[in-house]
């Protein structure tokens, strides 16, 4: 009955990720995999879902509040004009917004521009509303942007590009430069841009968040999605959205509609505490995400990998393999795994073209408890030799 | 990627002392609030406004007919219609109508399962899920799947939890349909259907079911499906009508699918509102199982809509598809919920009991209420919907009758043309719910009986 699958269906395979996960879990090693906390939720946001549910606030909704909020937010981040009745969806999760948005523009045959390396789920999702994914390749070690690569890949089928900023899973986070570039791009192809701002604060060394949408000419061809989770550490709410301009919004909204319809109403509810959060809130998060991400950097650079590049958002650290260490990044997490007990994830399942330097990348997680953290540093450190570094690699 | 999902399976489950399984919650609001609900009636989730009524009323009214995309937005779109609800939303507003036509209830669920999610919340179970569900919740789907139909199934490889049945019928959808594959539905159908057929590109061949029963057209099928037929979409019990399929019926679906060997996709979410019947699943049927997908959802069942826990059940080599789908549509389904829907899927046969007993008073209460009125009432097996023949009120359709029942009666009813694929099918059905508290009923029956007058 294989061939009762859709086509899309087929093509996907598990991943040789999936195997190591397992491992994983078997041997009950720590997990600097996983891109989710493993520290408690804030405890304001948890009261607010609880009074929610037990306030009644348990059918179907749209809470408009959501979109009350993120007009101010916009504003005050961005110093953009956003209508809160027109121009937003509330989605389940950033992941539901992106792939409504998909649904919502890409017609069977339109190419979408994507930067590699990227986070696995955007190709699929263009996949399955019949676009082609265009990849241009960011280039190591400080994942720089390319403007004759990127200018090189429009075509007369172009329709979107994607921007993860900050980056999953390198950490970079754009500069105004490289937005320049790409607005310039945008603009002239007539091309519309959705970015994916998950990790919009989770951002260090007093890096800004420029969103690509505040460039000139940008607002009303750009696409915004991002949630609750990574800023608010409940990834398991489901609670995102798409800010657009109000044909896009609408078009996005109805998909959502057909798709889910409804995101969880208590944890809607609970948004509206989320993202009421006094500056404090903000300013602590990125204070304690700095404060793993430089322990977690020292200890990979100690162990000998090659982290040239220290990540300037997001909760990731892509480290490099060095060069004399012959296993791939497969095989190295396996050793990392059955050796430290450990976990990371290998780089290859985000590079999307070949490259020689696919198998070469690791990337470690750092949103944990310091406590996790300090055991893994304290498990990998039993493995080294001499110089300080990890036997294996 | 490495998928997110390794949760420790050593996941205690906390035990409360028990509380009694009382599916209406106690209306812990007075009538001020039902009052505040009643003047906001809700025809989709993405119309509801928890701000002033003045701004749903702007909300919804954007959304109006003028629905002119630009070149840019995707042409799948085109097929997706929000006028109908958006105009009558607007105009219950204005009229503070009680609206029986949103279809989910305006009580809450048990607060057992309420408990169990605030647990939830409270140790920390707020991140990703395992994506395909969380392996209790799973384990108690599969339990349930199975007293109810006999069928044994894995709750890790042939289950996948989703947010909401909706989100289960678009996995299934997406993750099965090919664009140009032919799939029939029966009319009147849930709307998303049509969308989401569309958004796969299928190609969609539309069998009505008429009044009075809404029974199978089996000739009709016979002659409509083909070996190039790739599934059959079906509901029972039915959305809008409360049709339920009998052992005959699905006897003659199953035997047409297995010999042109097509699928099936069974939405089944109002399984536990059967009362003129017992529900019979398809996917129980000899030489079916292997091809059906099975699709269901908690709100329904235990009052809590707002929640988004569905789920599809289906053979491994058909549910590799749904839950590849729905990774890439939601990822993840909500988590504490989850958790809460594997107490609630736990109930005893007692809250089942208690829940058909209750919404057959309440139904009792509207169609003796719509008969006398004048309106000739269908009957209706199961789900908490009737609908009913509006024309001895005079009004040339379905639209038009429903906005007169707002203007100048007072009440929401849903016009049904919406459900067809030929809207004029519906032109003389409109649909009301039961799913209200009994002065809800009451209420809306009398405004009905006072303010209605036969032609």
């Amino acid at each position: 009955m294989e061939e009762k699958l859709s086509s899309v269906a087929k093509s996907l395979k598990p991943s040789p990720i999936q195997q190591l996960s397992l491992l994983a879990e078997r041997t009950n090693a720590v997990n600097l995999a996983e891109g989710f906390p493993d520290f408690p939720a804030p405890s304001h946001i948890k009261a607010a879902a609880v009074s929610a549910i037990t306030s009644d606030f348990n059918q179907y909704r749209h809470v408009q509040g959501i979109c009350n909020l993120l007009v101010d937010k916009m504003k005050q981040m961005h110093g953009l004009d956003v209508d809160p009745l027109t121009d937003i969806a509330i989605c389940c999760g950033q992941t539901e917004a992106f792939a409504a948005t998909m649904f919502a523009i890409i017609n069977p045959g339109d190419e979408v521009i994507l930067f590699d390396p990227s986070f696995e789920t955007y190709e699929t999702c263009i996949l399955i509303a019949g676009g082609v994914p265009v990849y241009v390749a960011l280039d190591p070690p400080y994942w720089t942007l390319d403007a004759v690569k990127l200018l090189d890949a429009f075509t007369v089928k172009t329709k979107a590009l994607v921007l993860n900023s900050p980056h999953n899973p390198t950490g970079k986070v754009f500069n105004m430069n490289e937005l320049e570039i790409i607005a310039e791009y945008c603009r002239t192809k007539d091309c519309i841009a959705i970015t994916d701002e998950v990790y919009e604060h989770i951002i260090y060394d007093n890096e800004p968040h420029i969103s690509l949408a505040s460039l000139p000419g940008m607002q009303k061809r750009t696409i915004i999605t991002s949630s609750l989770s990574k800023t608010y550490s409940v990834t398991g709410w489901r609670v995102g959205w798409a800010i657009g301009s109000s044909c896009m919004a609408l078009a996005i909204r109805n998909i959502h509609a057909k798709v889910t319809d409804s995101a969880p109403a208590p944890f809607q509810e609970a948004a509206l505490t989320a993202l009421r959060s006094p500056p404090e809130y903000y300013t602590s998060l990125r204070t304690e995400y700095e404060s793993k991400r430089d322990f977690v950097f020292k200890l990979l650079c100690q162990l000998g990998f090659q982290a040239e590049f220290k990540p300037l958002g997001s909760f990731f650290i892509f480290a490099a393999i060095p060069e004399t260490c012959k296993l791939t990044d497969v095989e190295f997490v396996e050793e990392l795994i059955k050796q430290a007990g450990v976990v990371a994830v290998p780089g290859c399942g985000f590079f999307h073209t070949k490259h020689d330097y696919h198998d070469r990348f690791i990337r470690f997680a750092f949103c944990k408890d310091d406590a996790t953290l300090t055991s893994a540093a304290y498990k990998m450190q039993q493995l080294v030799d001499a110089s300080g570094r990890l036997r294996f690699l | 990627m490495l998928l997110p999902a390794c949760i420790k399976s050593s996941l205690r489950i906390t035990l409360y002392k028990p509380l009694r399984w009382n599916h209406i919650a106690p209306n812990h609001h007075s009538s001020c609030s039902n009052r505040r609900r009643l003047s906001v009636p809700i025809f989709r989730a993405s119309s509801i406004s928890t701000v002033s009524t003045a701004e749903a009323a702007a909300v919804m009214a954007q959304d109006g007919p003028t629905r002119q995309y630009p070149l840019q937005v995707a042409k799948r779109l085109e097929k997706f219609k929000t006028t109908i609800f958006t105009q009558m939303s607007s105009l219950a507003i204005e009229h503070g109508a009680i609206n029986l036509g949103q279809g989910f209830p305006n009580f809450d669920g048990p607060e057992i399962v309420k408990e169990a999610a605030i647990q939830a919340i409270k140790d920390g179970k707020n991140q990703y899920a395992r994506g395909y569900g969380v392996p209790e919740l799973n384990s108690a789907i599969a339990a349930r799947f199975h007293k109810d139909t006999g069928l044994t199934v894995d709750p890790e490889k042939e289950i996948t939890v989703t947010s909401g049945c909706t989100e289960a019928i678009a996995a299934t959808i997406l993750g099965l349909i090919n664009p140009g594959d032919k799939v029939i539905v029966f009319a009147p159908f849930y709307d998303s259907y049509e969308a989401t057929l569309s958004m796969a590109g299928a190609k969609i061949t539309c069998i009505t079911l008429r009044p009075p029963d809404f029974s199978l057209p089996i000739e009709e099928l016979k002659s409509k499906i083909s070996k190039n037929t790739r599934a059959i979409l079906m509901n029972t019990p039915h959305n809008p009508t409360g049709k339920m399929f009998t052992r005959e019926e699905l006897n003659q679906v199953a035997s047409l699918c297995i010999e042109n060997d097509v699928l099936v996709f069974s939405d089944e979410v109002y399984d536990k509102l059967s009362f003129e019947m017992d529900h019979i699943s398809i996917a129980s049927l000899p030489g079916m199982y292997e091809r059906t997908v099975t699709l269901n959802s908690l709100g329904k069942t235990f009052s809590l809509t707002g929640w988004k826990i569905g789920w599809a059940i289906a053979p491994t080599h058909l549910i590799w598809g749904v839950k590849q789908a729905h990774s890439y549509l939601t990822f993840a389904t909500s988590t504490p919920m989850q958790h809460a829907a594997a107490v609630a899927l736990r109930a005893p046969d007692s809250y089942y009991e208690e829940l058909r007993k209750d919404y057959k008073a309440k139904k009792e209460i509207l169609v003796e209420g719509l008969k006398s009125v004048g309106f000739n009432v269908y009957p209706s097996s199961g789900t908490y919907f009737v609908v009913v023949d509006h024309t001895p009120f005079g009004l040339p359709d379905d639209v038009a009758f429903c906005e007169y029942l707002i203007k100048e009666v007072g009440v929401v009813a849903i016009p049904t043309s919406v459900f067809y694929l030929d809207p004029s099918e519906g032109k003389n059905l409109v649909r009301f719910t039961f799913c209200k508290d009994e002065d809800t009923l009451r209420n809306a029956v009398g405004r009905m009986k006072e303010r209605l007058v036969r032609k």
